[in-house]
């Protein structure tokens, strides 16, 4: 009896631990497969008038709304693409070309008189003003920003200002969301306003020897902003909303040492942030306090996130390669390719992953096994 | 310092005020060897200031004006940027001081290594036209971190020579919606009005107009002054950007015109006197006196 007792008391744990396996499986994530759903070539034509609509491509260009017409910007050219891969219009950028889900401007380096386009070259406003158009990512805000990058101002639809401000440093990025505008200064400031240009938060990461924000970005819900800051060291810092005010809900020590912006943003749905590291990006769920470090070879060069972000796409450039790391947010192995390209973007096209290389545009459909 | 002709003449007064006006500290160096001014601190940019300075001469070589640590740099040709920059491809220096030097608008591709150390004197770039800009030239800016001002550059660089004098084209008069020019003998309503003026310093190197920034305005009525603005410094406060000191806006400091808005007199039945006083950054200075009469 003395001797049999170790022994079911070994096969006993044995059978609880495979029972609790079988009950409670740990979620692996499943693997995601990308797959090519169409590819089109985009070809601009030279337009020297400012105020010139883009040339719409193909025979015919079916009644795209708003909900079918995804933009995209390569080196020269941007426009509208179709689920389908109808092209709805290609345009050449004249100096800088601001894009938005309803519409665009494209500007010449010199000017003070603007149009704004719907994605079909329709004209829908025009504005004047003293600097460079910002569009927010709907269309609906029209913001100027002076070009000395002290001032930014919104416009209405009929161009006249909403509200002027003013800031006591340079901007050095900025992060704009549909009730929100978040700006960071070279002074390592962030100043967060509502959509009526009011100052809802201020706050000065610090924690650096010489402050100074590289790059800066605000959920599109307004729950969270963020930022990189400061040299020596820099420092990402996420604040949450509490009531009225913001809490500090992370502060990370970067081994980064940028003297340039940095890409950062997060998701549409607000869920999730990434930010730029070397060779590494750093995806972070605030809500959960999770960050999970991407290795990603490279500068980052593009980033997208798809279908309420059930995939996270990331580009990175090492000279004339790209690599592409495809995830669904710390759940599925990366998915990664690696590919010559010196044109490109990333964006979205129906919850899809839109590919711009080197003048081709690809839909892949990226689907979880 | 020299003296204006004709009905435009010196005072003393107001040159000792003016002298005293420019606090010249010399330990920066210029950060281009052909120091043409183009733009001025504190010139009308349509809705703001100008927070800098614009140095002509063709493409030329942007050297740090102090030994300094890089802390920002975008470059036109390859850098991301969340924001349009007006200001082109641009490097932002730190020194000590909590001095922040800004050069930009320079040439794609231009800028200088990232590295953090710049000595005196090395080159951060190539004056350029990138952003928004039609000609080639430097944008050039100085911060003060501690007081979170812009400073005018040619308060702190080595003097620079100029031989044109300022110029006061006109003064007028303006009460309610209307402006009448304001010349001597002239009689004008008893009550509030505001001195407005054209007013401008001129570039150096060229026989044509290009109207540049004063440096100083003094508005004196009856022997006693009534407003002095100096183009010194630039601060935030309220979200505006406001002339340091007077804290003025860039709206009370210009009119929707470009004219120089002066100040505010209150104007009594009889005879008034009125000095009004500009300086550009060389030290030379433009006065024009003009002796009317007030009607009740």
């Amino acid at each position: 009896m003395g001797k049999r007792r170790p022994a079911s008391i070994f096969f006993t744990s044995v059978l609880l631990i495979v029972l609790y396996f079988a009950l409670f499986p740990y979620p692996l994530g499943k693997e995601l497969v990308a797959k090519p759903a169409w590819a089109v070539a985009v070809v601009a034509e030279p337009s020297n008038n400012p105020q010139a609509s883009p040339p719409a491509q193909g025979a015919a260009v079916p009644e795209a709304t708003a909900h079918g017409a995804f933009p995209f910007c390569l080196t020269d050219s941007f426009g509208y693409v179709g689920p389908d891969g109808t092209l709805l219009s290609v345009g050449q950028r004249l100096f800088q070309v601001t894009l938005s889900r309803t519409g665009y401007i494209n500007y010449a380096r010199m000017g003070t008189d603007w149009i704004m386009r719907d994605p079909q070259g329709e004209r829908i406003a025009s504005f004047s003003g003293n600097g460079y158009p910002l569009l927010s990512a709907d269309g609906r805000r029209v913001l100027i920003v002076n070009s000395d990058l002290t001032s930014v101002q919104e416009l209405d639809r009929n161009g006249d200002a909403e509200w002027s401000r003013d800031f006591p440093a340079i901007l050095t990025s900025v992060s704009l969301q549909d009730d929100y505008l978040l700006v960071g200064l070279l002074d390592g400031t962030l100043q967060l306003l509502n959509k009526h240009g009011a100052p809802i938060y201020q706050a000065t990461p610090g924690h650096s020897r010489i402050p100074v924000t590289y790059g800066c970005a605000v959920a599109p819900d307004g729950s969270f902003i963020a930022s990189v800051s400061g040299i020596g060291p820099q420092v990402l810092t996420v604040l949450g909303r509490n009531g009225s005010s913001y809490e500090r809900t992370l502060r990370l020590m970067l081994p980064t040492d940028y003297r340039r912006e940095v890409r950062m943003g997060f998701a549409p749905d607000s869920r999730y942030l990434f930010y730029e590291g070397v060779d590494v990006v750093g995806l972070v769920e605030p809500e959960a306090g999770r960050l999970l470090p991407i290795t990603l070879p490279g500068r980052l060069a593009g980033s997208a996130f798809l279908g309420e972000s059930r995939v996270a796409a990331f580009a990175a450039r090492v000279g004339q390669r790209v690599n592409l790391r495809l995830l669904s947010p710390f759940l599925a192995p990366v998915s990664s390719e690696s590919f010559p390209a010196g044109d490109l973007f990333l964006g979205d096209v129906d919850g899809q992953l839109l590919l711009g290389v080197d003048g081709r545009l690809l839909r892949v459909d990226v689907e979880a096994l | 310092m020299r003296r204006a002709h004709g009905a435009q003449r010196a005072v003393p007064a107001l040159l000792a005020f003016l002298l005293g006006a420019v606090p010249f500290a010399h330990g920066l160096d210029w950060p281009v060897d052909r120091k043409i001014i183009i733009g001025t601190f504190g010139e009308d940019k349509g809705s703001h200031f100008f927070d800098g300075l614009d140095l002509g001469g063709g493409q030329q070589e942007v050297r740090a004006v102090l030994p300094g640590e890089l802390v920002f740099r975008y470059d036109e040709a390859e850098d991301y940027s969340s924001l349009p920059r007006g200001l082109g491809s641009f490097v932002v220096l730190h020194h000590e001081g909590k001095i922040e030097t800004i050069s930009s608008n320079l040439k794609k591709g231009s800028l200088g290594p990232v590295r953090a150390a710049y000595a005196a004197g090395e080159t951060v770039g190539l004056s350029g036209d990138t952003g928004s800009s039609d000609g080639i030239h430097l944008h050039f800016s100085l911060y003060d971190e501690e007081t979170a001002s812009f400073l005018n550059p040619l308060s702190l660089l080595p003097p620079v020579a100029g031989t044109h004098m300022p110029v006061i084209k006109t003064v007028f008069l303006s009460a309610g919606d209307t402006a009448t020019p304001l010349d001597n003998g002239a009689t004008v309503p008893a009550g509030k009005a505001q001195i407005i003026a054209q007013a401008y310093d001129l570039r150096q190197d060229l026989r044509f107009l290009w109207p540049l920034g004063l440096y100083g305005v003094r508005l004196d009525l009856d022997g006693k002054e009534v407003a002095r603005m100096v183009f010194d410094s630039l601060q935030v406060t309220d979200g505006q950007l406001r002339l340091g000191g007077i804290k003025l806006t860039h709206d009370k400091v210009y009119t929707s015109d470009g004219l120089l808005s002066c100040g505010t007199v209150e104007l009594r039945p009889g005879t008034s006197h009125l000095t009004l006083s500009v300086r550009d950054f060389a030290g030379n200075e433009t006065t024009k006196e003009i002796s009317f009469t007030v009607r009740e």
